[in-house]
C-alpha cells in the first residue's frame, strides 16, 4: 500500500461536525433552498452515506463541506472539520483542505478526467504540488497508487489518455487521483451511477476496502439505498434540502421511521418479485426549493400525510435509540400509519407482500 | 501519413482551381497590350504600329487560345518560372519581384500572427476568470471596438500614438537596413494587422475557455486542490483551443489581403501593393504569381492546423 501523510495530523473526532448548514443560491426566480438546516456527525474511520433523490440537495450538502460551490451560494451555519471552522474561508483558504484533507471522487468518470492529460500526469499533479514530490517521485507513486485501485498494467496505463480505458477503470483512476495524497475525508458522489452494475459493486468493494486501509472517513453520496446498504455505517437520508431520517444503517433497515425513506427503498427491485412486477415509485416531484411547501416538505407526495403534515413542520426527534433521528408526524409503525396502510393494501395502491416486507 | 498525403493531393488541386480561375478572370479584365505598348496599342491604322503589336502578341503568347496560354504558364510556373511581367520598361522576370517583396510581407504576417497569438491567449484566459465580471465586460467592449475599427483608422491612430507621439516605432520601412532594423519598422504595421485579429482570437478562446470551465473534469481538477491560475493553464486552455487555431488558420487568408493597406499605409512595399499594381497594369503574370504565393501559403497554414489539432487532443490522433 501506499504510504500515507498521516503522521502530523491531529486525531480530533469527529472528524467532521455540521450544525444548522444551510446553502441558498441566488437566482433569477429567488433564493433556492438547496440545503436548509441539516445537522450531523462524522466520526473518524466512518462511512456515512447520503441518500435522496436528485433535487435533495445531497450533492450541495457534499460540494458545500468541501466548500466547491460556485460564487452564487451562501452559506451559513457550522462546519468543523477535525476542530476547524471551514464556513467564511473562502476558495483560498479551502483549497489548502482539497487533495490533502479531502477529495471527491465525481460521479461520471467519462467527463471527470482531463481528456488531454495522460492519466499518470492527473495522479501526479496533487502529488507534485501538495508533497512536493520530484516528477519521477511522483511517477512511481502514481504507479504503486494504480495498483493499489486494482489497475492491471499499471506501468502500460500511466501513459495513457483517459479515453483509452473502460469506464470501470476510469473510475479507479478518480479514487486514485482522490487518494493520492491520503486525505482524511472521501466524497463519492454517485461514484457507480454512471457505470455497469457489475463493476458498481468493484468500485463499491475498492472504497470500502481503502477505507479500512486507510483510516479514512467517506461520505457516499447516493440515491440508491442499496448502494449504502452494505458499505456504510451511517445513513443520512435527505428530502427537499433537510435531513428526513438518520440511524446508523443496520438500525434504519430494521426500524425506518420516515415514510420517505421507506418509499425510496420501496423504488429498490427485489429478486424474489415475480418478474414483470410493477415497481412503485414516488408519484410526483421533489419540492420547488425556491418555495417550499410550508409543514412537511414530504407531505404533497406522501400517501400517509394527515392535516397536521401540510401545516406543522415536522421537527428531527430520535426513536429509543438516541442516533436514530427523524422528522415525521405519523412515522412507521405509528396507528395513523397502520390505519393508511391497511386502507392503501385493500385498494390495491401497495402489493401486500411489499406492505408485509417491510413493516417487521 | 497516408492523411497527409491525401490533404497534399487536395492542396494541388486546389492551386490547380484557384490558378485556372484566376487566369480566365484576368482575362476577362482587358487588354494589357496598351499597358505594355503604351498609344501605340490603340493605333491599328498605323502599320509600323500594328508590326509593334503583331510582335508584342506573338512574344506574350497574346495571340494564342487561352487554354494553350493556361497550359504555357501552368508548366513553367512547375518549374519555378513565372514568366516576364507585362511591362513597357523590360520586362522583368517576375521572380525578381517575387524574390525582393516576399520576405517582407511573409514577415509582416508571421509578426503579426505572432502578436495576434501572444496578446489573445492571455486576454483571453484573463476575461473567461473573470466571466460576466466588469474586467470581462471592458474586455468585450474593447475587442468589438478593434474589431469594427476600419485597418487604415486603427493604422493611422497607432501610427501617430506610438510612432509620432511617443515616439518608440519608426514611421517608414526602409528596405536597404539590417535586419533586426527592418524587424523594428515592421512591428507598427504588423500590430495593426495584428490586433483585429487578436480581439477576434479572444472571443472564441474566451467563450470556448467558458464553456471548458464548465466541465466536471474542471471542477475535478480543483477538487485535487490544483491552484486557480494553474486549472486555467494546465487544465482548461489546451481542450479549448480548437476554434481558436481553426480561425487562426482561415483568417491567415483574411490577413494576407488586409496587408495590402496595412503595407501602403506604413510603406511597406510587399507583395500587396504589389499585387494592387500589378491589377491596375493588368500585369496578369505578376497577379497569378501572387495569387500562387498567397494561396498555397493559406493551404499549408490550413494543413498545419489539421496537424495541430492530433497533438492537441489524442482522441483525434489516428
Amino acid at each position: 500500500m501506499t504510504p500515507l501523510q498521516t503522521e502530523h495530523r491531529s486525531d480530533v473526532d469527529p472528524l467532521l461536525q455540521l450544525d444548522d448548514v444551510r446553502t441558498h443560491f441566488k437566482t433569477e426566480r429567488g433564493r433556492v433552498r438547496a440545503v436548509d438546516g441539516v445537522s450531523l456527525t462524522l466520526r473518524r474511520g466512518r462511512a456515512l452515506g447520503i441518500v435522496g433523490e436528485s433535487g435533495s440537495g445531497k450533492t450541495v450538502l457534499s460540494r458545500t463541506i468541501m466548500g466547491l460551490l460556485p460564487s452564487t451560494a451562501e452559506v451559513t451555519g457550522s462546519i468543523r472539520y477535525s476542530g476547524t471552522e471551514l464556513i467564511g474561508r473562502g476558495r483560498g483558504g479551502m483549497r489548502g483542505f482539497w487533495g490533502r484533507e479531502m477529495s471527491m471522487v465525481f460521479q461520471n468518470p467519462m467527463v471527470s478526467l482531463n481528456p488531454v492529460m495522460k492519466v499518470g500526469e492527473q495522479i501526479a499533479e496533487p502529488l507534485r504540488l501538495h508533497l512536493g514530490m520530484s516528477r519521477s517521485d511522483a511517477k512511481a507513486t502514481a504507479t504503486r497508487l494504480l495498483t493499489d485501485v486494482r489497475i492491471p498494467e499499471p506501468e502500460r496505463r500511466i501513459d495513457q489518455y483517459p479515453h483509452e480505458l473502460s469506464g470501470g477503470m476510469r473510475q479507479r483512476v478518480m479514487i486514485a487521483i482522490a487518494l493520492a495524497c491520503g486525505p482524511s475525508l472521501l466524497f463519492a458522489d454517485e461514484p457507480t451511477t454512471a457505470l455497469d452494475v457489475t463493476v458498481q459493486a468493484q468500485i463499491l468493494e475498492l472504497i470500502a476496502e481503502q477505507r479500512r486501509d486507510r483510516n479514512m472517513s467517506v461520505v457516499l453520496v447516493t440515491h440508491d439505498l442499496g448502494v449504502v446498504a452494505g458499505h456504510t455505517d451511517d445513513i443520512a437520508v435527505m428530502y427537499g434540502g433537510k435531513l428526513v431520517e438518520t440511524a446508523p444503517t443496520t438500525l434504519l433497515f430494521s426500524e425506518m421511521r420516515m415514510p420517505y425513506t421507506m418509499s425510496l427503498l420501496r423504488s429498490i427491485p427485489r429478486l424474489d418479485d415475480p418478474s414483470h412486477t410493477r415497481l412503485p415509485v414516488i408519484a410526483g416531484r421533489p419540492p420547488d426549493l425556491v418555495a417550499p411547501p410550508s409543514g412537511c416538505r414530504f407531505a404533497p407526495r406522501c400517501a400517509y400525510a394527515r392535516e397536521r403534515c401540510h401545516q406543522e413542520e415536522p421537527p428531527l426527534v430520535p426513536t429509543s435509540h438516541p442516533d436514530h433521528l427523524y422528522a415525521c408526524w405519523y412515522p412507521v409503525g405509528s396507528d395513523e400509519f397502520n390505519e393508511r396502510e391497511a386502507d392503501l393494501v385493500r385498494s390495491g395502491a401497495v402489493p401486500v407482500a411489499i406492505a408485509r416486507g417491510e413493516q417487521k | 501519413m497516408n492523411y497527409l498525403f491525401q490533404r497534399l493531393a487536395m492542396a494541388v488541386m486546389l492551386l490547380l482551381a484557384v490558378s485556372a480561375l484566376t487566369f480566365g478572370g484576368m482575362n476577362l479584365l482587358g487588354d494589357p497590350l496598351f499597358n505594355i505598348l503604351g498609344p501605340v496599342a490603340a493605333d491599328t491604322s498605323n502599320p509600323t504600329s500594328v508590326a509593334k503589336i503583331d510582335a508584342a502578341k506573338e512574344k506574350y503568347y497574346l495571340d494564342r487560345p487561352l487554354p494553350e496560354r493556361y497550359v504555357r504558364w501552368l508548366g513553367d510556373m512547375v518549374t519555378g518560372d513565372f514568366g516576364v511581367q507585362f511591362s513597357s520598361t523590360g520586362e522583368p522576370p517576375v521572380t525578381n519581384l517575387l524574390k525582393e517583396r516576399t520576405p517582407r510581407t511573409f514577415q509582416l504576417l508571421v509578426l503579426a500572427q505572432f502578436m495576434a497569438t501572444a496578446i489573445s491567449i492571455p486576454w483571453a484566459l484573463i476575461a473567461a476568470a473573470r466571466v460576466r465580471r466588469p474586467t470581462d465586460r471592458i474586455s468585450t467592449v474593447t475587442s468589438f471596438l478593434l474589431i469594427a475599427l476600419p485597418n487604415f483608422a486603427l493604422g493611422i491612430i497607432l501610427k501617430y500614438l506610438l510612432g509620432i507621439k511617443l515616439g518608440w516605432f519608426p514611421l517608414t520601412y526602409t528596405a536597404s537596413d539590417p535586419f533586426f532594423s527592418r524587424l523594428h519598422q515592421l512591428i507598427l504595421p504588423a500590430l495593426t494587422i495584428a490586433l483585429p485579429a487578436a480581439a477576434v482570437y479572444q472571443r472564441l478562446l474566451r467563450t470556448d475557455l467558458v464553456t471548458t470551465l464548465q466541465e466536471d473534469f474542471i471542477l475535478m481538477a480543483r477538487s485535487k486542490g490544483v491552484p486557480r491560475r494553474r486549472v486555467l493553464v494546465r487544465h482548461a486552455l489546451r481542450p479549448s483551443l480548437f476554434s481558436f487555431i481553426t480561425v487562426f488558420g482561415i483568417n491567415t487568408g483574411a490577413l494576407i489581403g488586409g496587408s495590402l493597406i496595412v503595407e501602403t499605409i506604413f510603406r511597406v512595399p510587399g507583395l500587396g501593393s504589389a499585387i494592387v499594381e500589378a491589377i491596375l497594369r493588368e500585369d496578369f503574370p505578376v497577379v497569378l504569381a501572387i495569387v500562387m504565393i498567397a494561396t498555397t501559403t493559406f493551404v499549408l497554414v490550413n494543413i498545419a492546423v489539421d496537424l495541430l489539432y492530433s497533438v492537441l487532443d489524442p482522441r483525434v490522433r489516428r
